[in-house]
């Protein structure tokens, strides 16, 4: 079920519902303990208020309905923790996806700001590196030559954007080059920390693409009123690569959103528009990790399957960096 | 001894180097606030960039130094991360903890067990000054070139190792300051926590058994052991890290580290970042104890004292007070869950974790419990105890989805950390502290706070407290990661933007709601109603002493006939019997 509850963003993962069962069991769990303790206080102090109660009784009220809740309690986080916090924890660090599943394997190597994806190529096996031959711009992963690994020669190198196949097992082995880092999508329900010295595994399954995501992701905004000023220009930025879906004709579905644009549609009277992010599955940075941290954002383009194939078909023959972050500090 | 307490000694020696617990304590309350509002005020700073990432910062924006802002006084996010460093740092180790502790624990204790000080007066001297020491260090550090320490306030390395060290000023930089603060500030809890076990062990007056202590005292003890305990190996893990940075030793750096570009070779390597981790949440799990016991001390007092009735069930809060006591030492991991844990592992620290919310659970219960069949005064006090009561269970209840480490995959490092443990400690703790602070100001002062001025803070503290922090709770459900300098770089912190943007709100009215507060707390201080010695009919021996207490606090010393909470006895005169009177005396 897509339909997010307790705040939750849409979950895409194949298991990603075992987390979110978890939370909202453990939120109503939660909002039933907090009102029956919360009408008994507010009896409490009405009733025994000084001027409608003028002695307190000294001895201890009988307390058998309290520590039946008290054991209720106790059972319920017995429950929550060997039922299911337990199992599901399991699932997430020691069942990785066996051999017969086919699983794609990638390094992510994260770094100050930013994520390096190493796919191993057709032949499954990464390639050598060695930190002496990393250069941000060219090599940031530090790969050695072709000629002294033939296993690097179809190896793949994208920073920041993370290309995966829809409905197959993706095992990522997880590090960092310098600080700590924790690899974070929300939509996946993912998040691990990259630790520099050591390779993390985890996995994950996506159930749905980028596409499908963007549909579910579309959300009505006000247009605002002031095309040309501050405002709008904030309006863009905050709402960062969307696109507009829908909406009367006069800008079509699609268009990535510009103050150019917004002039239209205000002259056109309209008021709102229905937009979705352009990128709608973020990787996020989720352990402070220095001044860029707050930008150390990747995307996941999640493909159907042979979208995928045809994309990496294409990104493997040269090596191709979309994005040239040459981040500093 | 009591020629000792007669001369004068003069006013540095009186007010400044002071001996006495009372000064000492009055000293530590009033740094600690001062602290506490200066951090308070960081975090004000921080919330216009959260709320309108990008737009200067108005009014102070200018004058906030290159080390904070650009040119265009736009808070850097450098100076977001150094801001939120310190803003943890100094609420906790300079402010809640000092003002707990060393203020309500050093001047309530020694008057309720009935001793003329603390066993050793001069520890205690020692400990307020070291404790400034590591205050004047942080603030300095904001100061030095790089400006403070911006690693957040638990330090992790290897970026908090890096941090600064290719400046020109290699050494005394944000970082080192912070690690040299930090041991100054661990020595100073070190004395005075070796100072309060001996004082409670030892210096009881005739007839106050460890069942007939306030629960107050008992919530002190066990925190003095947590203080005792927890705090040595935080201290050990500064040293480490200090020379980690100053001597390129590698206690916490791996092999193989390349930071923009350069390979870091001149770390030997073969450390273990994990290893500091360990170390500090050894310390800063039970450390959440520390904020949180002194704290259900007060709450207990002043629920006890105005419902007119006992405790609900005293052994049973004390054993709960013990057992969460011991249980603290061994949950720290499960601030751990996402470094890479395998199962055993996790499932112990869960199991733990979820082992001591029981007797959270049991304490909230009695306190709950102790209003029934009560005879409620509304006072301001207990207008703050009774708030405290709902936001500490919230506080408790948000920790269970972190402590299970399934749902902590999804909560682990987003705000809903931050609104927890808030929760917690602002509209918790902070809540208490007031209480206490209204409660006993007639006590310290001889003089009433205003009745007036403090409905008028109370109110809106709770109010904005709430508007703070709830929405945290549903900004970090929604995923967006804390210490972001800008969310709306993500799509899902752009979707929540307006709650943070009532979020920051909240705090500039909370900082505002403070005015009352601090009208009141001066101008009580000097012109307050005259008070009674005992304005509350109070029964515990603190209320037996002149108000203020003079130096050696009682006239003659006290023997205690029975129980704190000696509240509505039936068939006694008054509703309340005081630890102090015989029963020849009540009749």
């Amino acid at each position: 079920m897509i339909a997010s509850s307790f705040w939750l963003p849409p979950n895409i993962a194949e298991r990603g519902s075992e987390i979110d069962i978890i939370i909202s069991y453990l939120h109503i769990f939660m909002a039933v303990l907090f009102v029956v303790w919360g009408v008994y206080f507010a009896y409490c102090l009405v009733r025994f208020r000084a001027s409608a109660n003028p002695t307190a009784t000294y001895a201890d009220a009988k307390a058998k309905t309290s520590k039946a809740a008290e054991v209720i309690v106790i059972v319920i986080e017995a429950i929550l923790l060997v039922g299911f916090s337990i199992p599901v924890w399991a699932y997430y660090r020691s069942e990785p996806p066996t051999a017969d599943k086919n699983p794609l394997t990638v390094r992510v190597v994260a770094q100050q700001f930013a994520w390096n994806i190493h796919y191993p190529g057709p032949d499954g096996k990464f390639g050598k590196t060695r930190p002496e031959l990393i250069d941000e711009a060219l090599n940031p992963i530090g790969l050695v030559d072709a000629s002294e690994d033939p296993n690097r020669a179809d190896d793949y190198v994208s920073v920041n954007i993370f290309h995966i196949p829809k409905d197959r097992d993706i095992l990522v082995r997880l590090t960092s080059k310098d600080v700590i880092h924790s690899f974070a999508v929300p939509l996946l329900r993912v998040k691990q920390d990259a630790i520099p010295g050591m390779e993390i595994p985890i996995w994950f399954k996506a159930t749905k693409t980028s596409e499908e995501t963007q549909k579910i992701m579309t959300r009505a905004y006000a247009v605002p009123e002031s095309a040309a000023g501050r405002r709008a220009e904030k309006f863009i930025n905050r709402n960062r690569l969307l696109i507009t879906m829908s909406k009367n004709g006069s800008v079509p579905a699609g268009t990535t959103l510009t103050a150019e644009h917004l002039k239209t549609l205000i002259a056109d009277g309209i008021t709102s528009v229905d937009l979705a992010p352009a990128f709608p599955v973020n990787i996020q940075c989720a352990q402070l990790c220095g001044l860029g941290h707050y930008r150390m954002k990747g995307q996941m383009v999640i493909h159907e399957s042979d979208d995928y194939e045809a994309w990496f078909a294409e990104a493997g023959v040269e090596e191709v960096f979309e994005d040239d972050e040459e981040e500093d500090d | 001894m009591s020629s000792d307490h007669t001369h004068n000694p003069g006013f540095i020696r009186k007010y400044v180097f002071s001996v006495d617990h009372k000064v000492i304590g009055v000293q530590y309350a009033v740094t600690s606030l001062i602290f506490l509002f200066f951090g308070f005020s960081l975090m004000m700073i921080m919330r216009w960039q959260l709320a309108y990432p990008g737009d200067a910062i108005p009014l102070i924006g200018g004058w906030l130094g290159q080390y904070l802002v650009d040119n265009n006084g736009v808070l850097l996010p450098e100076g977001y991360n150094a801001l939120g460093a310190m803003h943890g740092t100094i609420m906790v180790f300079l402010g809640v903890v000092p003002l707990a502790v060393g203020g309500f624990g050093n001047y309530v204790m020694p008057l309720q067990i009935g001793a003329p000080d603390m066993a050793f007066p001069r520890l205690n001297m020692a400990s307020y000054w070291v404790y400034v020491l590591g205050g004047i260090a942080m603030l300095a550090s904001f100061f030095v070139p790089g400006g403070a320490a911006n690693s957040g306030w638990t330090s992790y390395p290897p970026l908090s190792v890096i941090a600064n060290v290719d400046n020109a000023h290699h050494f005394w930089n944000g970082q080192t300051i912070w690690l040299l603060g930090m041991v100054l500030l661990i020595t100073s809890s070190l004395l005075g926590s070796v100072n309060f076990i001996v004082t409670i062990v030892h210096l009881r007056v005739k007839g106050l058994t460890m069942f007939r202590l306030p629960f107050f005292v008992w919530a002190q003890l066990v925190t003095s052991f947590l203080l005792l305990l927890a705090f040595p190996p935080l201290e050990a893990a500064g040293v480490l890290q200090l020379m980690d940075r100053a001597f390129d030793t590698s206690f916490f750096m791996p092999t193989g580290l390349v930071v923009s570009g350069v390979v870091r070779d001149e770390y030997a390597g073969g450390g273990s970042p994990l290893l500091w981790q360990h170390l500090f949440w050894f310390l800063a799990h039970p450390e959440v104890y520390v904020l949180i016991l002194p704290a259900l001390g007060i709450i207990g007092e002043i629920i006890a004292n105005n419902t007119r009735r006992p405790l609900w069930g005293y052994k049973t809060l004390v054993y709960s007070v013990v057992f969460l006591g011991f249980m603290s030492f061994v949950v720290w991991a499960h601030h751990m869950f996402l470094t890479g844990m395998g199962t055993t592992m996790s499932n112990f620290f869960q199991t733990t974790t979820m082992i001591i919310s029981i007797p959270s659970v049991v304490i909230l219960t009695a306190m709950l419990l102790s209003l029934w069949n009560a005879s409620i005064r509304f006072n301001v006090p207990m207008l703050f105890a009774l708030s405290f009561l709902p936001m500490f269970a919230i506080g408790g209840l948000t920790g269970l989805p972190l402590g299970l480490s399934a749902s902590d995959i999804q909560l682990h490092d987003t705000y809903y950390v931050i609104g927890h443990f808030h929760y917690v400690v602002a509209p918790g703790t902070i809540m208490a502290l007031f209480a206490g602070i209204y409660f006993w100001f007639p006590k310290v002062t001889g003089r009433k706070m205003s009745t007036l001025l403090g409905h008028l803070h109370f109110w809106p503290t709770l109010l904005f407290m709430n508007v703070i922090f709830g929405p945290m709770l549903i900004i970090g459900l929604r995923g967006v990661s804390r210490r972001l300098w800008d969310q709306t770089e993500y799509v899902l912190g752009a979707e929540v933007q307006g709650w943070t943007v009532m979020s920051s709100w909240g705090a500039w009215m909370l900082g505002l709601s403070q005015l009352p507060f601090i009208i009141n707390f001066f101008y009580s201080a000097v012109a307050g109603k005259k008070s009674v010695e005992n304005p509350w009919k109070a029964t515990t021996l603190e209320w037996a002493a002149p108000s203020p207490p003079p130096h050696g606090n009682f006239a003659e010393v006290p023997v205690v006939y029975r129980g704190p909470y000696e509240y509505s006895v039936p068939g006694a005169k008054e509703d309340f019997q005081p630890q102090h009177l015989s029963d020849a005396k009540l009749s």
